[in-house]
């Protein structure tokens, strides 16, 4: 279909235009801040001459539109330049930690979204009942509570106390596998992954559930659902086939743009948890003022949260026949 | 013995000024393979009585008191699981809103399909068979199956959902407004459509609408509804001719006639009675240009006027002389805003 073609031929030219601005912005904040991004990692004992060879070596000598120039064409290619500590490439270090943060959003979310999406269609249908009495109350709870104590409060119980999980990390110090899926699906990495996860997504169920409750007390006033009684369908289908599937429309938005932010969000998770994620990672760089690492993390966010919100479009056609991209 | 017996019944809405009594004991009944009309103004109780008689009403609705018998079976004695099996089974309704009444986000088809599956236990290949046919039978293409309902036009919409009506072969339709939302030169076919069907398929069908001319086209019967009462009763051609309820009198003067149209149009003054609170005597007697001292404190029962006509009203067997003084009487009432008072009533005076 033509038609569709040229939606996503816009949609995604619109898309790299965002990231070309996100770019230049974060190239010029970091050149903007004061003092030179080499003051942290530059011996004031160094010799003049090896200081300029410092910043020859990272390219900082040149005039700023040359600079740019080298970010841009790096950028395309995937390059953000070397750590100023580690002095391993900035993308390997995104390697590293990237996946690991993909991995505890997602299934987070996943679990979040699962769980609010059945557990806002009840508290909707169990309207006026005890469940509703007592369920809302708990889902604010749980969604004012701050991430950082509930995951301190899990690990004192959980960890410390019970020592059913381990306290930090993704994987057991010495563990060592032959892919990443290997060290995915294994029992260790899991047992890792389930307290973090499981805080994270305690956090986030406060939307999809309020989200998927309200919509579908809207939907269940709709007239085509009185038509369904009407036809005297069974009260499951009408619940679930019908009222259901309308009301998802808005939480499967929330969803996607929902997996950028808590990409970005995760900090404090991470932090607590010590994961080794793309959070962690940044708040590192920024409080050592690592700059390429910095620079990448933040791109990474912002790629992640514009691919996403590209998703949520697409996703909501599938989802709506109404939502024609044929029009324009 | 009739199809439909409706008795003594009441509907009460709850609010928040209290509870507003929509249907106040309307006692209704629809013969076999006839089209009965139910006419009346916005808020008299129309929908609220059709939708009491499969019991799908509003959350903060009720129904409290009566009796729906359908082939002699009482619908308000029935379990939850009983009477949804009479629900589109054996009634079928095309409700008010046909526009809004498809899920968006499935096929017409689809739900067509689904509710012959889901209550007439037809395969999926016999469902799709029997949804083409219903397609055509009421005048749409079988190819539109495939459509989801935002393609489709207001008229086709409407279609869909008498398609739907039907769907599993009922014994009476319940037709709410079933044009009110379409452009004259649709509604009209949708009504020819609907006719002829009913002739086909030997329906019974209840018609409602608050437009007479709609009820002269199509039905047999009418029932004439003011106030959640039902005040007039008869074949079409009878009461439409000599109308013996000063209400009815005043609906012909109030719509444009068919063949002559030389007549003025003179509305009924006034407004219907709040139903929180109804009144103690005659529900239209504040409006009523021949009200007589009796109305304001008795309310008039519907009664037998012979030759199988029922009006509800004290001086029906007067309707005769009555009907020929109405259009000056409602005139005389729009003008001067208030009632001529025949035997002194209270709260209305001649200025």
């Amino acid at each position: 279909m033509p038609t569709r073609f040229s939606f996503l031929a816009s949609r995604l030219s619109q898309t790299v235009l965002v990231l070309w601005v996100v770019a230049t912005l974060l190239f010029l904040i970091f050149r903007l801040m004061p003092g030179n991004p080499l003051v942290a990692y530059i011996d004031p004992n160094f010799t003049a001459e090896v200081q300029q060879a410092l910043l020859r070596q990272f390219g900082l000598d040149q005039p700023l539109h040359v600079q740019y120039a080298v970010f841009l064409s790096n950028l395309v290619r995937g390059e953000f330049g070397r750590s100023f500590f580690s002095r391993e490439p900035v993308s390997q270090v995104m390697w590293q930690v990237l996946p690991n943060t993909l991995v505890l959003t997602l299934s987070a979310l996943l679990l979040a979204y699962a769980v609010g999406v059945v557990g806002g269609a009840l508290l909707a249908a169990r309207r006026g009942t005890w469940a509703e009495a007592w369920g809302i109350p708990a889902v604010l709870a749980t969604r004012a509570a701050p991430e950082f104590w509930v995951g301190m409060l899990a690990l004192a119980v959980f960890s410390f106390t019970l020592n059913w999980f381990p306290s930090s990390g993704a994987t057991s110090p010495g563990s060592a596998y032959s892919t990443w899926w290997a060290q995915v699906a294994s029992w260790d990495f899991l047992r890792h992954l389930t307290l973090p996860a499981l805080t994270l997504a305690l956090y986030l169920q406060g939307l999809p559930t309020l989200l998927m409750r309200s919509t579908m007390l809207e939907v269940m006033d709709e007239d085509f659902i009185t038509f369904c009684r009407m036809r005297g369908l069974p009260e499951r289908t009408i619940l679930l086939r019908h009222a259901a599937r309308n009301a998802l429309l808005p939480v499967v938005t929330a969803f996607a743009l929902g997996i950028g932010y808590s990409i970005g969000g995760n900090v404090i998770i991470e932090t607590v948890f010590s994961w080794p994620g793309l959070g962690r990672t940044l708040v590192r760089a920024v409080a050592a003022k690592d700059y390429p690492v910095a620079q990448a993390a933040f791109f990474l966010i912002a790629v992640v949260m514009i691919v996403m919100n590209f998703v949520a479009d697409l996703l909501y056609s599938l989802l709506d026949p109404r939502v024609s991209h044929e029009r324009q | 013995m009739p199809l439909l017996e409706i008795e003594n019944l009441t509907v009460q809405y709850h609010t928040l000024h209290g509870a507003v009594q929509a249907v106040r004991g309307v006692t209704l009944s629809i013969e076999r393979g006839r089209a009965l009309g139910l006419v009346g103004e916005s808020g008299c109780g129309k929908t609220t009585l059709a939708r009491a008689l499969i019991n799908v009403l509003a959350r903060n609705a009720a129904i409290t008191g009566g009796a729906v018998r359908f082939d002699g079976v009482d619908l308000l004695q029935l379990s939850g699981g009983a009477l949804n099996d009479y629900r589109w089974r054996r009634i079928g309704l095309v409700p008010q809103a046909a526009m809004d009444s498809l899920d968006p986000v499935y096929r017409v088809g689809d739900q067509l399909v689904e509710t012959m599956r889901l209550r007439g236990g037809l395969t999926p290949a016999q469902a799709r068979e029997r949804a083409a046919r219903l397609f055509a039978l009421v005048g749409l293409e079988p190819t539109r199956l495939r459509l989801y309902p935002h393609e489709l036009s207001g008229g086709m919409k409407q279609r869909v959902v008498i398609a739907m009506a039907l769907a599993l072969q009922p014994k009476l339709v319940i037709a709410d407004e079933p044009v009110t939302a379409l452009d004259v030169i649709v509604q009209h076919q949708v009504l020819r459509t609907m006719r002829e069907l009913q002739e086909t398929l030997s329906l019974s069908l209840l018609l409602i609408t608050h437009d007479i001319s709609v009820v002269a086209d199509l039905c047999d019967d009418v029932a004439v509804m003011y106030a959640g009462r039902i005040v007039e009763t008869g074949s079409v051609r009878e009461v439409f001719a000599a109308p013996q309820h000063p209400y009815t009198m005043g609906l012909r003067n109030a719509f444009p006639s068919l063949r002559a149209s030389s007549a003025r149009l003179v509305p009924i003054e006034g407004y219907p009675p709040d139903l929180a609170s109804p009144p103690n005597g005659c529900a239209f007697a504040p409006r009523c240009p021949f009200a007589v001292q009796r109305c304001w404190g008795d309310d008039p029962v519907l009664m037998p006027t012979g030759g199988g006509r029922l009006a509800a009203c004290h001086r029906a067997m007067e309707a005769d002389v009555l009907r020929i003084q109405a259009p000056q009487a409602f005139a005389r009432l729009e003008a001067t805003g208030s009632q001529a008072v025949e035997g002194g009533a209270p709260g209305g005076g001649i200025p």
